[in-house]
């Protein structure tokens, strides 16, 4: 008998996180991959790789995309839902914890923190100028100090003296380490060191005003790092959760509100199959002429026929119907 | 004298109309995009605020197409705003030395002497007569009038709309019609027939969309390029949204200073939060977000360019009115950011949030455990 699942991806600027859940929504297969700058075909391998692994009498019943690549995974699957990654890791981090209040999430480019009452969103921010507090910058730095990013938060756990950093500015936390390791400081306690200015900074640039209560949940892919774990822990004075599938939330929550979406509005799904994946993928940019508004207009093409168009203001490219798409082929 | 002005929404398509009825030769600053940002903080302070770089930006660009005066309104320092013609001044006429800035700032500022000097100015320069003159100006207002009340309401209705992107297309094609126009009587003609086929658009008013205000620093609320074009956003949400700052309300709330009786009910509503001047439109971004509230809207959101500084004291009072009036309000800070990714997931975040507070009825209030 074939057995249905639900796909969910979140496309972010460092990996591509895909999951597959059940009818019941329990999470049944998860996949990490790295981004590598290449989304398309990141998505393409990834969802072929979770339903290879899925088995035979798979059968994918509706998907939902998050995260910045959103709408590039959605057209290439014809997914359902196309949801912001706040609310997807709302959603996840709710029906793990139906009584969460507080998410913190840190990803590979951005950071957010989302406060939840009574199961609903009350507030959220995202970074909004600076990196630093980020996963990219903890594998940056964990590069030059040639430590595998698996291990950073091992030796922050083991420091005596945490040095101080500056934590506001990606450049200025880097010439402080710099700096500390000159004057003879272990890297143990430069680690620690740095996992505390980017919990500082976490908490001085999205906490500020907002109040933290329990239960806290931390996800994202830097919630596998115990050395920020244990600096939130000290700053805030209480425990914090990480959920089982911290690294994949945002894919977890899109595939619930894929799911959610097919049964209420009881549609049929647009996913296109596994079969459209083998097509070639070409991404392009035109810039549009049409008028003073010079907008840089995105075209997607599968197999060189245009399939979706966007970055329009006036919606000249971006309301093209299907019929309209073929014609702008020829 | 052949005159520029600085984009700011609304207000270029008035001043053609003006220009062209007083018979002064102008060039109009081209619309904004990437390229104007580029050259503008090629030429700018890296420090300055966003709304300097864009309008460093169109003046340049008016400048190599011949322009050789700027027409400009200052204000005489309520924030860093107040010192931008003399910025500019200085780094412009490096670029073309005998460039003329023409500053209207309010008579309260500098004297009626002053100001009716600067007004002759531009007054030697036109060749048209006193009577054509005066309908020029009066066509003009009228053109500004009823172009942000052609906007208002087709930012309101577009969460009604029966046909989706009716509101949006026909705010387009009237902008663009109404820019191709070369005389303000033809103009207004234009703009008349869009505020009639404004309201032939079939609605549907069983529709409850999300009603959201737009609140902030002026010139990024106005100016649709410097907000990533969040009103169209919000129309292509069908999300029906507000903003009370406009060109014709600057206009009138600049005419009504001297006596004291401008923005009375943004100030009323204000005064709890803060009841003083803070300089540039601090106190009526609180006002209006309270407002908004009163009138039963979702939530507002406030929009600044990185560093202003009276929308940062406003940023730090909002979150008590958040809190205390059970009115969620998000702030959108930018700069010469183009990419909107981050931009979106932030606005789309903010909508499902007000659609789940309306659908579960919490009220937000009750959540905090916050003194009041």
């Amino acid at each position: 008998m074939l057995k249905e699942y639900y796909l969910g991806i979140d496309v972010g600027s460092v990996s591509t996180n895909l999951v597959a859940i059940d009818q019941n929504g329990t999470l049944v297969e998860k996949l990490y991959l790295r981004t590598s700058g290449r989304p398309v075909d990141t998505v393409k391998k990834g969802t072929l790789m979770l339903t290879e692994n899925l088995g035979d009498q798979a059968s994918i019943k509706a998907a939902g995309t998050t995260g910045s690549g959103r709408k590039l995974a959605a057209v290439l699957l014809g997914a359902d839902v196309v949801k912001n990654e706040i609310t997807a890791h709302a959603v996840a981090a709710r029906r793990l914890y139906p009584n969460v209040r507080t998410i913190l999430e840190i990803g590979g480019q951005d950071s957010k923190i989302i406060l939840m009452r009574n199961g609903i969103v009350y507030d959220f921010a995202m970074n909004t100028v600076c990196a630093a507090g980020t996963g990219s910058f903890l594998d940056r730095q964990a590069a030059r100090l040639e430590i595998p990013i698996e291990e950073f938060g091992g030796y922050a756990l083991r420091a005596k003296t945490p040095v101080r950093i500056a934590g506001r500015c990606a450049v200025f936390a880097e010439s402080d380490m710099i700096h500390k390791q000159q004057t003879g400081h272990c890297t143990e306690d430069i680690v620690a060191g740095l996992c505390e200015a980017l919990v500082r900074n976490y908490l001085n640039n999205l906490a500020k005003g907002k109040e933290i209560l329990q239960p806290i949940l931390f996800q994202g892919g830097v919630a596998a790092n115990i050395g920020i774990v244990k600096a939130f822990e000290k700053e805030l004075g209480i425990s914090i959760l990480i959920p089982e599938y911290y690294d994949v939330m945002g894919a977890y929550g899109a595939a619930l509100l894929a799911k959610e979406e097919l049964e209420i509005n009881q549609r049929e799904t647009g996913f296109l199959g596994l079969g459209n994946l083998k097509h070639e993928f070409t991404v392009q940019s035109i810039d549009c002429a049409g008028c003073s508004n010079l907008c840089e207009v995105i075209k997607i093409c599968s197999n060189n026929m245009p399939i979706a168009y966007w970055g329009d203001r006036c919606g000249k490219w971006g309301d093209l119907t299907a019929n309209e798409l073929v014609q702008s082929y020829k | 004298m052949i005159v520029t002005i600085p984009n700011l929404g609304n207000i270029s398509i008035a001043a053609k109309a003006l220009f062209d009825g007083l018979k002064i030769p102008y060039i109009m600053p081209e619309v904004n995009h990437n390229d104007t940002l580029k050259i503008g903080s090629f030429y700018s302070p890296e420090e300055i605020c966003l709304p300097f770089k864009i309008m460093m930006g169109n003046y340049i660009r008016s400048i190599e197409k011949g322009a050789d005066t700027i027409l400009f309104a200052g204000s005489c320092g309520p924030c860093r705003f107040g010192e931008y013609c003399e910025l500019q001044m200085k780094l412009l006429t490096k670029f073309k030395p005998d460039l003329r800035f023409i500053v209207i700032d309010s008579p309260l500022d500098i004297g009626k002497k002053a100001f009716l000097k600067r007004l002759n100015e531009i007054n030697l320069s036109s060749s048209a007569s006193r009577k054509e003159k005066l309908s020029a100006m009066l066509a003009a207002y009228h053109t500004i009038r009823i172009l942000d009340q052609i906007d208002a309401k087709a930012h309101e209705l577009a969460g009604y709309e029966r046909e989706k992107g009716a509101c949006k297309n026909l705010l387009y094609s009237c902008k663009r019609e109404a820019s191709a126009c070369d005389n303000p009587v033809q103009m207004l003609k234009v703009l008349n027939d869009y505020k009639k086929k404004l309201r032939q658009i079939p609605l549907d008013y069983s529709k409850n969309p999300l009603k959201v205000a737009i609140i902030g620093e002026i010139y990024t609320i106005i100016e649709p390029f410097s907000n990533l074009y969040i009103e169209e956003k919000l129309m292509d949400y069908s999300v029906s949204s507000k903003r009370t700052l406009t060109p014709s309300w600057w206009l009138k709330d600049t005419f009504l200073k001297p006596l004291k009786i401008n923005s009375l009910a943004i100030n009323h509503a204000a005064k709890k939060y803060l009841p003083y001047k803070i300089g540039g439109h601090g106190r009526e971004c609180v006002g209006e977000s309270l407002l908004a509230q009163q009138s039963q809207m979702d939530g507002a959101i406030q929009i600044m360019p990185l560093a202003c500084m009276p929308e940062v004291v406003a940023k730090s009072i909002l979150p008590s009115i958040q809190r205390e009036k059970d009115f969620p309000i998000m702030t959108l800070v930018i700069d010469e950011m183009v990419g909107e990714a981050g931009y979106l997931t932030r606005i789309e975040a903010f909508l499902d949030m007000l659609e789940y507070k309306r659908k579960t009825g919490v009220k937000w209030a009750v959540c905090s455990s916050f003194p009041s």
